[in-house]
């Protein structure tokens, strides 16, 4: 126990900053209704901003911490309100995108003007130390758990007691409500962001010394927030410091332990994920629930792209891949990875736009793919096909288990829970010797068996052919039974249970139908590049991913084609400085889609142009009445009856 | 439609039921049968447990005590899928439709729904003599329920009238022998709600379907129900034919909250 101490010290310090920053992510998401997944990314603003003010400037550090939490933060909050209130429109699915994007928008700046490296960022707090319990404590250590402490429970307090408090926990159950009451939702919600985003740009700040300045891993680290709001179940905020300072001392009591396995050293700094998962695995059905309800608007119809402009499009596509290989010369090596990408975005499509489900594990599905492909060619020295056909099935129980949350969860908990696992995965699974092993790459020869593969035409062709089988099979899928079962999934899986299907089972085979796409993908890519790696698929590669297919269009095949060429063949012809705008430029598309989503869904217009059809713009209430007068009186008497709740009652979800 | 006005069946029997969340006991003792080919009212003032015991009937909770069967299978712990499987099926007081999906597919999905079940082979592809039935069936209830003219709208830009009608009409094309409406008129006009008991008879003469109605709106429950109960408090405190319930001083106690005047009759 005494050799344990000063791992708890250690631990009660950065887990301080962790509740910190969980408490802000809490607050905006009871008041907003949308969950930040950007709350590490404006963390890590805040820290860089510190890092600018501070030590290139040489202003004094409580002067830069003071603009960094009462300027920087609260400025960041006012612009993050004006998003959450577009958001509070739009369904779970696009919320996510939404501040997905704004994460990959925010770090790709960082990593842009600051670089990809680590820089370190000297303790700018006092560290004199003295002894407590025989353990030396600093006194940045004192600091950080006080200031936590302190500002907790200024909040809770707060919240409690005073009316701006009061207001905040009313808001997200009925604004209109609250605007009777003389306080208007928009002021409440702002005060609440500029709070919240204050909480992480000063957590941001109070961890860089602690970890380094790194764009990246500044960006996730804070997501060990997310762990700490899931052990304060979202909502409370003593529960949520609490859950932080226990994470961050379960970590650094863990890096004691596994300092002697090395194989476990993925272990302490995942341990915030495997919390958020276990507690949203473990969480009582129903007992998260997003909160907010969406007004929804009904989608715009998609008439089908007339069958003229199809086939004229299939036959300039079937064209253009049968000369690509004459036409681009050396660069056909990045259209073989378009091919393998098709599929990616196709197996992602089926999950993000066929039902409404959310994966931020993608990149996991198609490296387990791909390390599968290798083991079983090299190693298992099985043929191309087989090993192939091999690595899409031996994804699927990995897509089977991450079914597991997208049963129990919905929304933003499955975009976490599947987050969680995916970076879990990158952590702790691709350097063992299950995927990619500790060398970290593997070799994935070319098929030599019927056609020789290593013609870059020959292999060029081998992948577009599996893309379009794959495309077909999706199409086929999307008009069985199960395509109706999941769309209808999307809108309502209680009454689809009422109605006699399992929606457990419609998940289990969607998630598993996806992940052997994705890892059949995760094989070709892998033998197009002869290797099998996992640089290009970690955890922010989903998020990435996610970004890239929500700007494509809302139909799945069309879509996993645009976003292919978005994210592989396009950033060939750019100049080479501009790369690396490109995680900048796809969050920023995929926030403006989800903030303009039905207004800017380019796809679907032109296709509804294309068809002559106006019916986009038609109203939608043109449906023929019964009987005249059907309706309005039922407006008059929904007021008077279901409209008004007193203040703080809730609608229960089943029940009456 | 498979399902005929055959013999009178045993339907729905709840004994004993008892459902609690955490200290507040929502439902207590309730013993109630809704039989096949009938109209069954359940009403009572809000809070008195009627959606409860209608989500303990169709699995969405779980009863700390008592039973729940229908046609002689015991479905105390049964999920939902499993009881609409053995014919229950259900609407709900917050219309929960398809919006994206048009009015025919979400009618159709209540028969198409029952046919995919658990399996994921049955899941994944409709037979071919599945696809005729689901379309007659369609083509059925869409026109009891008068919505072949919006077949082909999206359920989500439809009025709330008009919503639960496809809510019905969805519940009916499953082909269910029982039917629990939850609320049916909550949103309609008077005139709306009479067209829509004369439906619910329609659709009893018809098939044979049973029904049990939660409402407020009692002339609909004395025009269309054949027996009723009254819950307040999670309690059964009377039950009788509608004439019965509409004379009866417990029942209006229980509404108005206050002693009958006094003194009518000893």
């Amino acid at each position: 126990m005494r050799q344990l101490l000063p791992f708890i010290v250690v631990g009660l310090a950065s887990g301080a900053v962790y509740g910190l920053a969980g408490v802000g992510l809490v607050l905006t998401y009871r008041t907003s209704g949308v969950f930040n997944f950007a709350h590490g990314a404006v963390a890590s603003a805040g820290a860089f901003a510190f890092f600018e003010l501070h030590e290139q400037h040489g202003l004094a550090w409580p002067l830069a911490a003071l603009f960094v939490v009462g300027v920087f933060g609260p400025l960041m909050g006012i612009i993050l309100e004006l998003v959450g209130r577009r958001l509070a429109e739009v369904g779970p699915g696009l919320r996510v995108v939404a501040t997905v994007g704004l994460l990959l928008a925010i770090s790709g700046m960082a990593t842009i003007i600051y670089g990809a490296q680590t820089r370190g960022l000297p303790q700018f707090l006092p560290t004199r130390t003295f002894r407590l319990f025989d353990v030396n404590v600093g006194y940045d250590q004192v600091i950080l758990v006080a200031v936590g402490l302190v500002v907790t429970v200024l909040l809770s307090a707060m919240l409690r007691k005073a009316r701006i408090g009061l207001a905040m926990r009313a808001v997200v159950d009925d604004p209109a409500l609250l605007e009777l009451t003389g306080l208007e939702a928009p002021t409440v919600r702002r005060a609440a962001w500029m709070i919240g985003s204050a909480l992480a740009a000063g957590s941001g700040l109070l961890l860089a010394p602690l970890i380094g300045l790194d764009p990246l891993l500044l960006t996730l680290l804070v997501v060990q927030a997310f762990g700490a709001a899931a052990l304060g179940r979202f909502r409370n905020l003593g529960l949520t410091f609490a859950g932080g300072l226990g994470i961050g001392v379960l970590a650094a009591v863990s890096q004691r332990y596994v300092a002697d396995y090395p194989s476990l050293g993925g272990f302490p700094s995942s341990l915030p994920f495997i919390v958020l998962f276990v507690v949203l695995l473990a969480s009582r059905p129903g007992s998260l629930f997003d909160i907010a309800e969406v007004r929804r608007r009904a989608a715009t119809p998609l008439s089908p792209l007339p069958a003229a402009w199809r086939n004229a499009l299939l036959a300039v596509g079937a064209v253009a891949v049968v000369f690509l290989p004459s036409i681009v010369g050396v660069r056909i090596q990045v259209y073989i990875s378009g091919a393998a990408y098709v599929m990616v975005f196709l197996s992602l499509g089926l999950l993000v736009k066929t039902s409404g489900q959310v994966s931020l594990c993608h990149a996991a599905f198609v490296a387990t793919g791909a390390a599968t492909f290798s083991h079983l060619r090299v190693d298992a020295g099985l043929p191309w096909f087989l090993a192939l056909l091999g690595a899409g099935l031996l994804a699927v129980p990995v897509g089977a288990f991450v079914a597991i949350p997208a049963i129990r969860l919905s929304g933003v908990y499955l975009a976490l829970a599947t987050f969680g696992f995916g970076v879990l995965m990158e952590r702790m699974v691709y350097r063992t010797f299950l995927l990619f092993g500790s060398e970290g790459t593997r070799l994935a020869p070319r098929p030599d068996f019927i056609f020789n593969g290593e013609s870059e035409r020959v292999y060029f062709y081998v992948a577009v052919a599996f893309a379009v089988v794959a495309a077909v099979a999706v199409r086929r899928l999307q008009r069985a039974r199960l395509g109706r079962l999941l769309e209808a999934l999307s809108d309502s899986p209680k009454a689809l249970t009422s109605l006699g299907a399992s929606v457990t089972t419609a998940l289990v085979l969607l998630f598993c139908g996806s992940a052997f796409l994705a890892g059949i993908a995760g094989a070709l890519l892998a033998s197009g590049s002869r290797t099998a790696g996992p640089s290009g698929l970690g955890a922010f590669q989903s998020l990435l991913w996610l970004g890239v297919i929500a700007i494509a269009g809302s139909r799945v095949i069309s879509s996993s084609v645009i976003a292919a060429v978005l994210l592989a063949i396009v950033p060939i012809y750019l100049p080479a400085g501009w790369r690396d705008y490109q995680p900048v430029a796809f969050g920023l598309a995929a926030l403006a889609v989800a903030l303009l989503s039905g207004r800017v869904d380019w796809v679907g217009k032109l296709r509804n142009a294309l068809a002559g059809n106006d019916r986009a713009q038609r109203s939608p209430l043109r449906g023929r009445r019964l009987d005249p007068g059907w309706g309005d009186a039922m407006t008059r008497k929904a007021l008077t009856r279901d409209g008004v709740l007193p203040l703080g009652a809730r609608r229960p979800e089943v029940a009456g | 439609m498979t399902i005929t006005a055959a013999t009178p069946k045993p339907g729905l029997l709840v004994e004993g039921l008892r459902v609690a969340f955490g200290g507040l006991v929502a439902v207590d003792g309730l013993n109630l049968e809704a039989p096949v080919g009938r109209i069954t009212g359940l009403i009572g003032p809000n809070g008195a447990g009627k959606s409860t015991m209608f989500d303990s009937c169709s699995g969405f909770n779980r009863p700390s005590a008592g039973r729940v069967s229908f046609a002689g299978i015991d479905l105390t712990g049964a999920p939902p899928v499993r009881r609409a499987h053995v014919g229950i099926g259900r609407t709900f007081q917050r219309i929960e439709l398809f919006d994206s999906l048009t009015v025919r597919t979400n009618v159709a999905m209540g028969r198409e729904a029952r046919f995919a079940g658990r399996s994921p082979l049955t899941q994944l592809w409709a037979r071919r003599s599945e696809k005729v039935e689901v379309a007659e069936a369609t083509d059925e209830a869409l026109a009891l329920c008068g919505l072949e003219d919006i077949a082909e709208e999206r359920a989500g830009s439809l009025s709330t009238g008009q919503r639960r009608l496809v809510e019905l009409a969805r519940a009916l094309c499953g082909g269910h022998e029982l039917l629990l409406l939850d609320e049916p008129s909550s949103g309609l006009d008077p005139h709306e709600s009479k067209e829509f008991g004369r439906l619910l008879r329609l659709a009893v003469e018809k098939w044979g379907s049973g029904i049990l109605v939660v409402e407020h709106d009692m002339s609909l429950i004395a025009a269309v129900c054949d027996y009723v109960y009254v819950l307040d408090f999670g309690r059964l405190i009377f039950e009788g034919t509608a004439a019965e319930v509409l004379s009866s001083d417990t029942v209006r106690i229980a509404y108005l909250g206050t002693e009958p005047i006094p003194e009518v009759d000893a």
